[in-house]
């Protein structure tokens, strides 16, 4: 067994230090970058730009209507804080080193997406995250266009990309033709941008406008949060665009940039800040993106990246689950007692991921609804919550918590009821117990389903849930698999019942995606509205529930033609009363704040947070001091304390 | 009918109970076996023996009791912890007889009202404490060891039977066989063994009954593991065809497979029976590493390796959970070693050898 051991493990750790060693070799990926071969994509896209004249218009200023009301949102509050010091580095962790660099195509969909994306790019207005309304970003000003459908923007003409190039209109007549090419190998792109947008019209260098196709409440959302791209980089996209940008790093109109030095790959990754940034002083960037480098390392054990934590080596770290915040890191803690650390509890107002069971209905059993509701009342959430949660999370009630009116006001989701659940499995012919105590029906058939789950750190709740369940008779297999192979398993609608959640976001739920026939099944009913018997399961779509109901495909195609905020609102909420009878998806919890803690040094302004906030460090409004990290090392040496920094920010509190 | 066994064996088995520490760490795990297989009655969370209302129940083996059975006002399963401490509160003339420990290895028992790890206490009777659901330690170590010791146990003797009927043809049959054979035997246990198990083990349906599951783990385990065992059973039989026992079998006429199953096979035992141990003690550690690294039982099985993974995610806060489950693995895994040492000293027919 012992050689055996050794045969197995010795190939790998060869191949390994192989990796190694070509990873060393070849760290800034300059290989793919042979020029000779490079592509020119010019041609291409003015082809592009010619074959779709009523998309991409060229005119003169001239042209711009009479009469726009221009705006910049200037009016809306600062964001940083004006003690914000620059400098520093701040130290924070990743899970797993990415895959690329890319922000588009295969594997660029991954966690560290934020760092070079999403947290860091400013679009062409920004959402303001305290009041809800838009700040200019990369344009100045803008102007909304309801009767036609547009948005009119004069670009900031001192953006500039982080390469010095100035962001000018052909950015954003380039992005649409980056979307849209097949080169990205990105469908979800190619779709969005092909069908969401009407016309891009460019009226001069700073001056464009941008148009969708029909009509709906707050058709701005998609238009201002647009982002350009660097027309100039990407001057070689071609069929090999996936390799040849791998490791290149994307010229950004934010902050900070990624050097080729500072990718150590498989170890760290490293963020640089611009010095002459062209936003850095402008209202609402002013006093965010303080530190001079972030540096991010790998860390893949969370256990290890806590003590890591402990250490000082990162600064600052999230603390969301209950374990964490009451075993692991206690308010008793030497270092909270100290006030070498911090304790924060921050309340967040934003649109809830759907944590929660959904019941594939394509299976047999879970196709009859009286099973479904059987199993809505045979899970004890409020066991779950209080006990392992400790009361700290609250019970999802509908499927779009969190959208403000557009959430059900006064719907709530079924709750544990072994009588409820019992009599609900009776009506579905599930009334002997068998020697084991789950219920049979008449079939000889077990009332048993697995319930999966991509998320491991959730398989503990799952076995509550399974214990209690067992006294309504049903039985739960629960099965833990990794976070690939489950959303796999879900998306190829091959799950019986999934603990999951579909991250959330925008003005308005979207129900088009997760609950209409068209994402269930190819051709799900015939023309007279009855079950078309023939039809086929539809896999990769967010549907995964296999929803397929008459009378909700036609709530979601009003919701969708919905024209002005009072008709979608309603009709969202006789949706979510649809869905709650139809009962497949088990609302889950809520978790309504973001805990972390982070090193005396490390400052954040006096709301310490945004409202619409899902990551501390995703508004970029902390900042380091350095004198105060001097006096926490040295008080840490000589033993001394500094007041107790446990704090609760309950501004943003949903009630 | 009495076994009678030949001298030589009765030999080997005076010198294996000579050797003390061999020997009583054979008898304990042997007592383990024997606890672990009535585990039912030891730890769980139904009770031994239910007076109620004159009648006695015995609920430890058989279906499971409504509470309506003990005149509870609920369907499922009697919660007979409860039932008891009102009993007795109540000063009832009911009583019941529950286990030494009173939890079951999947139930969660929070004493103080959240789940979490609790520090070992004997007033709630949670010897060893329990883990980050509150669900008795102790419980699901003696659980996990008996499926280990089961899994370990099958794991052996189908890869014994494997290993000896394919070795033992290689051996004997020598020749193109024995050449084709040893070819095929590299390449196959070129494959690297725990990735395959991990791959196979992830794309097996999880429809399957728990039981299904882990047996279908053991296949796969045995589909990777009966190799190394052919090099040592093809090389004895090769030894032993050359003797003259076997030239005389022959000549009588006996068949291949009486020759080989009757004449070689008990004089190549003693090389076999050395490695059992040391097989068993791989199929503990392998089957302890894939739980570990989440490929192996499935949840909620009690195992070591689930354990030791929530031990070494919580050494800082809940340093019971590591301690007892690394303990029961450092503990099981020496008294095996010990009979293996003890069993290979008392087989090797040069009585002087020491092995220490």
């Amino acid at each position: 067994m012992k050689t055996r051991v050794l045969q197995s493990v010795l190939p790998v750790f060869l191949g390994v230090a192989a990796l190694l060693l070509s990873a060393c070799s070849n760290d800034n990926g300059k290989a793919t970058e042979s020029a000779e071969s490079a592509p020119d994509v010019t041609a291409e896209m003015q082809a592009f730009y010619d074959d779709n004249p009523e998309f991409f218009s060229f005119k003169t200023p001239a042209d711009l209507p009479a009469g726009l009301v221009w705006e910049n949102g200037q009016h809306l509050p600062d964001l940083g804080s004006p003690e914000a010091k620059k400098g520093g580095t701040f130290s924070y962790y990743l899970n797993d080193f990415p895959r690329t660099l890319r922000r588009v195509g295969p594997d660029a969909n991954g966690p560290f997406r934020g760092w070079i994306n999403d947290f860091m790019i400013p679009s062409l207005a920004n959402r303001h995250p305290n009041e809800g309304e838009y700040y200019s970003a990369l344009a100045a000003e803008w102007s909304i266009s309801p009767e036609d459908r547009t948005v009119y923007f004069k670009l900031d003409q001192a953006a500039t990309w982080s390469d010095g190039v100035p962001i000018t209109a052909d950015d954003y007549m380039f992005m649409f033709f980056f979307y849209r090419s097949p080169h990205i190998v990105a469908p979800w792109y190619n779709n969005w941008y092909g069908t969401q947008y009407s016309n891009i019209t460019k009226y001069d260098d700073y001056t464009i406008s941008m148009t969708i196709p029909k009509s709906k409440p707050h058709f701005e959302d998609s238009l201002v949060g647009l982002s350009p791209i660097p027309k100039h980089f990407f001057k070689e996209l071609g069929v090999d665009y996936v390799d040849r940008y791998q490791w290149r790093f994307v010229p950004t109109p934010g902050a900070y940039i990624i050097r080729d030095e500072d990718i150590k790959k498989g170890r760290s990754i490293t963020l640089t800040r611009l010095d002459n940034w062209w936003a850095k002083d402008k209202k609402f960037f002013r006093n965010r993106f303080n530190v001079d480098k972030i540096r991010l390392n790998v860390i893949r054990d969370a256990a290890k990246a806590f003590e890591a934590y402990k250490r000082g080596d990162i600064d600052l770290f999230r603390l969301n689950t209950p374990e964490l915040w009451y075993e692991k890191l206690p308010d008793s803690d030497e270092d909270v007692q100290k006030g070498y650390i911090s304790k924060d509890t921050f309340y967040t107002d934003i649109p809830r991921p759907t944590y929660g069971l959904w019941m594939n209905t394509n299976k047999p059993l879970l196709d009859n609804k009286n099973v479904r509701v059987g199993i809505h009342h045979a899970l004890n959430w409020t066991l779950v919550i209080d006990k392992f949660f400790r009361g700290d999370f609250r019970r999802m009630q509908t499927s779009a918590d969190g959208f403000g009116p557009a959430t059900h006001p006064t719907l709530k989701a079924r709750t544990f009821d072994i009588d409820k659940a019992v009599s609900a499995f009776a009506k579905s012919g599930f009334t002997e117990r068998g020697a084991d105590g789950i219920l049979v029906n008449a079939q000889g058939d077990r009332l048993s389903f697995t319930l999966s789950t991509p998320y491991g750190r959730y398989g503990d709740i799952l076995t509550i849930l399974k214990e209690e369940a067992i006294k309504a008779g049903l039985e739960l297999r629960v099965e833990v698999l990794d976070a690939t192979a489950g959303f796999k398993k879900a998306n190829e609608k091959k799950h019986d019942i999934q603990f999951t959640a579909l991250n959330v976001g925008g003005r308005y739920p979207r129900y088009w995606e997760t609950y209409h026939s068209d994402n269930a099944y190819d051709q799900a009913f015939l023309a007279d509205g009855s079950i078309n018997p023939e039809r086929k399961i539809k896999v990769q779509t967010n549907n995964i529930e296999a929803l397929a109901d008459w009378d909700i495909d036609q709530l979601i195609n009003r919701y969708r033609a919905a024209v002005t905020e009072e008709e979608l609102v309603a009709t969202a909420h006789k949706l979510e009363e649809a869905l709650y009878e139809h009962a497949s998806f088990v609302p889950g919890f809520v978790q309504g704040y973001e805990r972390s803690s982070h090193w005396r040094w490390l400052k954040f302004p006096d709301d310490f947070d945004v409202k619409e906030s899902h990551y501390v460090y995703e508004g970029q409004l902390f900042w380091l001091d350095d004198s105060a990290k001097k006096e926490t090392k040295s008080a840490m040496k000589a033993g001394e304390k500094f007041p107790v920094n446990i704090n609760v920010h309950d501004k943003y509190k949903v009630q | 009918m009495m076994i009678t066994l030949n001298p030589q064996t009765q030999k080997k088995l005076r010198r294996f109970k000579a050797i003390k520490r061999g020997y009583y760490s054979f008898l304990l795990i042997c007592l383990i076996l024997v606890l672990t297989t009535f585990a039912e009655l030891l730890i769980n969370s139904r009770a031994l023996l239910v007076s109620y209302e004159g009648e006695w129940f015995f609920p430890t083996y058989t279906q499971y009791h409504p509470g309506t059975d003990f005149g509870e006002d609920y369907a499922y399963e009697t919660r007979y912890r409860a039932l008891n401490a009102r009993w007795q509160a109540e000063g009832s003339e009911n009583w019941m007889l529950m286990p030494l420990v009173p939890y079951s290895p999947y139930e969660n028992d929070s004493a103080n009202g959240v789940f979490k790890p609790t520090a070992p206490s004997a007033a709630q009777q949670h010897y060893l404490g329990t883990d980050s659901t509150s669900r008795d330690i102790l419980a699901r170590l003696f659980y996990g060891i008996r499926i280990a010791l089961l899994f370990a146990l099958a794991f052996m003797v189908v890869v014994y039977l494997i290993g000896i009927s394919i070795g033992c043809a290689m051996g004997f049959f020598g020749g193109v066989f024995d050449l084709v054979f040893q070819r095929l035997i590299e390449i196959w246990s070129n494959i690297p063994f725990l990735y395959m198990v991990i791959i196979v083990f992830s794309v097996i349906p999880n429809t399957l009954s728990i039981a299904a599951r882990i047996g279908i783990l053991l296949l796969v385990m045995v589909l990777f593991s009966w190799t190394s065992m052919t090099y040592y059973m093809r090389t004895e039989t090769y030894k032993e065809k050359a003797r003259d026992y076997v030239a005389a079998a022959r000549i009588i006429g006996a068949s291949n497979f009486r020759i080989i199953f009757k004449h070689i096979l008990p004089n190549v035992l003693s090389t076999l029976v050395t490695f059992m141990p040391f097989t068993i003690i791989g199929a503990i550690s392998s089957i302890t590493a894939l739980d570990y690294l989440g490929f192996g039982l499935p949840p909620p099985t009690p195992s070591l390796g689930e354990l030791l993974k929530q031990g070494t995610a919580t050494l800082r806060t809940a340093p019971w959970i590591v301690m007892s489950s690394f303990g029961t693995l450092v503990v099981i895994l020496t008294l095996v070693t010990f009979i293996g040492e003890a069993v290979r000293e008392s087989f090797d027919p040069k009585k002087f050898t020491v092995y220490r």
